[in-house]
């Protein structure tokens, strides 16, 4: 029980790293002229990932208040499934980018869509196909 | 498969969070298990057993 609330401490401080990240990158390019979806993807990413972790320090929270572990043989398994799944759903995803990279780059006002700006665009729908996953294995188990 | 794992809960008079942390598993697992949503390993189904004082053959049953 004390080594899984170390755990939680120890994500929730790499939480809270992220989130200051964030904070001072999101200072750093409101002092810049122009916002566009070069600079916003390394903002987007971390606060996802925020979001994330959130509902996740939430849940394994209440767990470890009330003598539960921090995770057993099925929440592993549906981090797993989720994972496996959303990296399936994110080469699916990378080959939308790739296609209509002119539209995609249009919506945001750029004319094309660099290595960093294509990356990242692949990692924050990764980021989200993790996170919708995981909530939907978690609540409807499709696991037996 | 199906299970009496709430059956037996029941009737010991235990909730699903005292069987959870009799077992060593997250409330959330107890529920999926009772609603047969999800098939435990081998261990979990021993200990789970054992929590209800049963065997496991008398637990789980196949249709």
């Amino acid at each position: 029980m004390k080594k899984d609330k170390i755990r939680l401490i120890l994500i929730a401080t790499g939480t809270i790293l992220l989130l200051t990240t964030a904070i001072l990158y999101s200072l750093m390019i409101a002092q810049k002229e122009k916002i566009n979806l070069g600079n916003l993807i390394p903002l987007i990413i971390p606060l996802l990932i925020i979001i994330f972790m959130a509902f996740f320090i939430i849940r394994r929270y209440k767990g470890i208040k009330s003598g539960m572990p921090l995770e057993d043989e099925y929440s592993k398994k549906v981090m797993l499934k989720a994972s496996s799944v959303s990296y399936y759903l994110t080469l699916y995803w990378l080959l939308f980018i790739g296609w209509f990279e002119e539209p995609i780059a249009n919506l945001f006002g750029l004319q094309h869509l660099d290595a960093g700006q294509t990356t990242g665009a692949g990692i924050v729908g990764m980021a989200i196909f993790l996170f919708a996953l995981w909530f939907y294995y978690s609540k409807k188990p499709n696991l037996a | 498969m199906k299970n009496k794992i709430k059956e037996l809960r029941t009737k010991y008079n235990l909730t699903q969070e005292e069987l959870a942390r009799r077992v060593g598993v997250r409330r959330e697992t107890i529920v999926f298990l009772e609603q047969g949503k999800y098939n435990p390993s081998l261990q979990l189904a021993h200990d789970v057993a054992e929590a209800l004082k049963t065997k496991l053959d008398e637990l789980f049953t196949f249709d």
